[in-house]
């Protein structure tokens, strides 16, 4: 063994090279505040080896990128638990970098003879930026792409070569394959080899000038070896741990809808880019991204200078707590706005309905060669909700939204859609304060008519009693897919009611007697033949002022076949959406 | 040694055993996180010869009577390619040859190393032309020193309602025995 040992040292002097590397001497002992660049080191070595390893999975194209991830998280082995790892490794790595920097400019490692590789460390935090921002689009799920579309705007707010500049990275005027063949180069190409050329300049300067030791000294010197590297290796296994929890606590890295350009998605950054998000509110995008990345720069570049004198050090670490409060605070207030905004939860709601339905269409029918997009595209459910939401959503409601779970602002002037024609939906329908309430027809003109006035406002208690009956017998010809239908002789039963062969309603009228329930073409009120039957509300959304229905009564409710203001498959799919689930 | 040295000295032992430990598990941790991912597909296995679906591959008129092999392509019905699910695609080619009601199916791919093997006419025989294995019109081998280890690779067939059915798949190259990939 030995003699091999000797032989490799002999033709390549590895042992003088490690004696080089462990035997730094580490003036005033090992110490907590040096871990943070070997963390750093640690963290970007795993984010180069997971994210390798991610690479045998990933494929950079519109079609395949959110299919090739949801492959990874969903179908392989341990899949979700590498992109978890490399996912929230990336975002220790940005605190990491926080704590290194601020270590460096309290300890004033800044300074002379360091200058340079404080502003190596500086442009590795810009690659390191860089890198986050190019990884958040490959997934290509809605977030990472309406967030990337956003940053990349910015960008042509840089003068003269902006637009250029845009194109080039976008690699043409829409988001697609090259954007994300772009995105993939740069994020796993050319930004980590560049990080990996400064990586070996900043240690080399590192070695060069050795530790700046902040004084006093506690110890006496020891060496990096082992004292500093147990200090160091015990912080990495710390980081280790919180990034192998946050995997397992959020069962890896989130991956919403596809990405859907006509599918709206409030873009907002990664956490640690929404201080700039919440910037932008305030200030004109040319500032964002031009004017204070410059000023920065400058600033950077001046540090080192200003620092020389004990009050520009002190004038220094304000300006980087300044920075981090200022961040803090527009961060925590990013964060405050869109948790009192109702719309941005609900849309984020509505990003994990969509996430979750994909899966488990992809779990019936799999994934298209056109990409998962179109599975949602052409979903009847998710397209009722948006039918309902677009051409409905404005007088009625749907479990008090909007179908897709958004507030409406329009105030309602029709019934609520929920559980249509269900036992409990007419049931409610049935009773007077319901009738007249504003989910009901407290909106329309029906509230002052007959049915209101004259009839359910004039029950006494032994016939409301009756009205779950009526309720049951009327639902039972909607023929929903979630009830159970009546039996004969329940309907002969309950058909009796209808007729009110047995009982005496106080005015002395039965239903039948305005409503007609088998199509004998009987009754001045509307037909109740096949009431909420599929038939039935297609014929109804296609034209309320047939003779059947609502006739020249009509309040409101547009022709939508009638007047072509839906197609005859979209008001299928409504009519579909809206008798498939009970009310919530 | 006096016993504060002793102490000394184990204390540093432990300390460099301490510190190679948790260097050790710093620098392995990224591997060993990706490695169930990367051996998945060694993990997954297509299932059985009972889970290879049947593939309509030709019209049994259509077939010489006189047992001369024809060529056809095998189109699948449903093919999953990692996140793909295609539909009706090409997934490789058979020679069929019939005897009477009968119809056997050969893998177009050489049992050698998967080239992909001619009928010729002339002699009447298969032969792949990447490593010279000639085989005869039943499959079985006929030169000495065969570079293929085993008989042209067969699969089931079927005739039903006048056409030709197979459960197309493909075998281990390079071994004696016929072993489907699964």
């Amino acid at each position: 063994m030995k003699f091999i040992f000797d032989w490799l040292d002999d033709r390549s002097g590895y042992r003088n090279l490690l004696h080089e590397v462990l035997y730094e001497k580490v003036p005033g002992g090992a110490r907590w505040r040096y871990v943070w660049g070997s963390c750093l080191t640690f963290a970007f070595f795993t984010q180069v080896v997971t994210g390798t390893l991610l690479w045998m999975f990933y494929s950079p194209s519109a079609q395949t990128a959110w299919e090739s991830v949801y492959f990874l998280q969903y179908q392989v082995w341990g899949g979700w638990f590498l992109r978890g790892v490399h996912h929230y490794m990336a975002q220790a790595m940005i605190v990491l970098l926080v704590l290194h920097l601020m270590q460096v400019v309290i300890d004033g490692a800044y300074r002379a003879p360091r200058e340079l590789n404080f502003w190596f460390g500086a442009l590795m935090m810009g690659v390191t930026l860089a890198l986050s921002l190019t990884g958040y689009l490959l997934p290509w799920d809605q977030k990472g792409y309406w967030a990337t579309a956003v940053a990349t705007n910015l960008m042509a707010e840089v003068p003269l070569i902006g637009p250029a500049l845009q194109k080039i990275v976008v690699g043409g005027v829409e988001y697609g394959h090259h954007t994300l063949t772009r995105f993939f180069a740069l994020h796993a190409g050319v930004l980590p080899a560049m990080l990996i050329g400064l990586v070996v300049v900043h240690i080399y300067l590192f070695r060069k000038h050795g530790i700046h030791v902040k004084e006093p000294r506690p110890k006496k010197d020891s060496y990096f070896w082992p004292d500093q590297i147990l200090k160091d290796a015990i912080a990495c296994l710390a980081v280790l741990l919180a990034v192998v929890g946050l995997t397992i606590y959020f069962h890896g890295a989130p991956l919403g809808p596809p990405a859907d350009p006509a599918n709206e998605f409030p873009a907002r950054p990664e956490w640690y880019f929404l201080f700039l998000f919440q910037l932008l509110k305030y200030v004109p995008a040319f500032w964002g991204a031009v004017i204070i990345p410059v000023f920065l720069v400058l600033w950077i570049f001046l540090q080192p200078f200003i620092g020389s004198s004990r009050p520009g050090h002190q004038l220094n670490i304000g300006f980087w707590w300044t920075l981090i409060a200022g961040s803090v605070a527009l961060t925590l207030l990013a964060f405050a706005e869109d948790r009192a905004n109702l719309r941005h939860s609900a849309a984020l709601d509505e990003a994990d309905w969509q996430a979750d339905r994909v899966l488990s269409i992809i779990e019936d029918q799999g994934i298209p060669p056109a990409g998962a997009v179109t599975l949602l595209r052409q979903d009847p459910d998710n397209r009722g909700r948006n039918l309902f939401a677009a051409h409905c959503a404005s007088c009625h409601r749907y479990n008090g939204h909007d179908g897709r779970g958004f507030p409406v602002d329009d105030v309602q002037s029709a019934p609520e859609l929920a559980g249509f024609a269900s036992v409990e939906w007419i049931s409610k329908l049935l009773t007077h304060e319901h009738y007249i309430s504003e989910e009901y027809f407290g909106g329309t003109a029906f509230k002052d008519a007959t049915m209101a006035r004259k009839v359910l406002a004039k029950y006494t208690p032994e016939e409301i009693a009756l009205l779950p009956k009526i309720a049951r017998l009327l639902s039972d010809m909607a023929e929903l897919p979630y009830q159970e239908p009546l039996d004969e002789d329940e309907r002969e039963e309950l058909l009796s009611l209808f007729y009110n062969d047995d009982l005496d309603f106080q005015d002395g009228l039965a239903c039948i007697d305005c409503h007609d329930i088998d199509s004998e073409e009987e009754g001045y009120a509307p037909d109740l033949t096949g009431y909420g039957s599929d038939e039935w509300t297609v014929a109804f959304i296609k034209n309320p002022e047939e003779e059947r229905f609502y006739g020249d009564e009509n309040d409101r409710m547009p022709c939508y076949g009638k007047d072509a203001k839906l197609t005859d498959e979209e008001i299928q799919i409504l009519s579909d959406w809206i008798r498939s689930k009970p009310a919530e | 040694m006096s016993e504060l040295e002793e102490e000394d000295s184990s204390r540093r032992k432990f300390i460099r055993v301490a510190t190679v430990g948790a260097s050790v598990a710093c620098g392995i941790f990224p591997v060993a996180a990706g490695i169930p991912a990367l051996l998945d597909p060694v993990k997954k296995s297509t299932g059985g010869a009972e889970t290879v679906p049947w593939s309509k591959v030709a019209l049994l008129a259509s077939l010489p009577e006189d047992g001369t092999p024809a060529k056809f392509e095998v189109v699948q019905e449903k093919v999953v390619d990692a996140w793909t699910t295609y539909k009706d695609v090409p997934v490789g080619a058979v020679y069929l040859t019939r005897k009477a009601e009968d119809v056997v199916a050969f893998n177009l791919k050489c049992p050698h190393l998967g080239c992909a093997i001619d009928y010729r006419k002339q002699s009447n025989d298969y032969f792949c032309p990447c490593h010279n294995s000639s085989f005869a019109l039943d499959g079985s081998i006929t030169t000495a020193n065969s570079p293929s280890p085993r008989p042209m690779d067969t699969m089931e067939t079927k005739v039903e309602d006048g056409y030709v059915w197979i459960r197309f798949q493909h075998f281990r190259p390079n071994i004696a025995e016929k072993t489907p990939l699964s």
